[in-house]
């Protein structure tokens, strides 16, 4: 199978991943085996991307055969991807979630999620950090992006 | 993104990427038009294009009520 990515991208990557990630990262996809277009470009890709440092590792999951793994990540859609904090014997949840295969303008998102969540820190101002403690609500957002 | 970052740092919210042209009707649920939007409780709120940390959070606040 043709590598998705190009040798001069993923030096970059290599690189960018070697000098800013932190914390390991557990990489998790959930896909499906019918309807859904981009399901095995989203995992080959992921496999490329995690490939690239030791301190990814990627898990593949099918929404419906895994079904309890999907509901507990709250994954209704194929390809989606979670990320979480990989703390040797627990997986931490920080609700950062893609829906879609992240190609074009989102595979820097992509890279900068992983290297977010293995900072186990969201680097927001000091003032965002106190008004979300305020929070007694779950809040759910969805940011919809295109590639182009 | 930002809304990763607020995932982050609260356990109460929960972020989501969605590419648009894969979940169409998604996008049109909660009629995207300019990308990126932001969509806050399933459209209690809704913010349009990129913005500083307190824009959002206001209108996270006001989406809660």
């Amino acid at each position: 199978m043709e590598k998705l990515l190009n040798e001069s991208i993923r030096t970059q990557v290599r690189d960018v991943f070697d000098n800013q990630l932190k914390q390991p990262v557990g990489v998790l996809f959930f896909g499906k085996k019918d309807d859904c277009d981009t399901c095995a470009d989203a995992r080959q890709l992921l496999e490329e991307v995690t490939g690239l440092s030791d301190k990814l590792t990627l898990e593949v999951y099918d929404l419906d055969d895994h079904a309890d793994a999907a509901q507990k990540y709250h994954i209704d859609k194929a390809p989606g991807i979670v990320f979480v904090g990989n703390d040797g014997d627990q997986m931490i949840d920080y609700g950062v979630r893609m829906a879609g295969i992240p190609s074009g303008h989102e595979f820097s998102t992509l890279i900068h999620d992983m290297i977010l969540v293995s900072g186990r820190d969201s680097g927001l101002e000091q003032k965002t950090r106190d008004e979300l403690k305020n929070l007694t609500k779950t809040v759910h957002l969805q940011v919809f992006v295109t590639p182009t | 993104m930002l809304a990763h970052m607020m995932a982050m740092e609260s356990p109460l919210v929960e972020a989501e990427m969605v590419e648009a042209m894969e979940f169409p009707d998604l996008a049109d649920r909660f009629n995207v038009s300019g990308v990126p939007q932001t969509t806050i409780n399933q459209g209690a709120g809704t913010v349009v294009g990129a913005t500083p940390e307190d824009y959002l959070l206001n209108e996270i606040k006001r989406a809660l009520g």
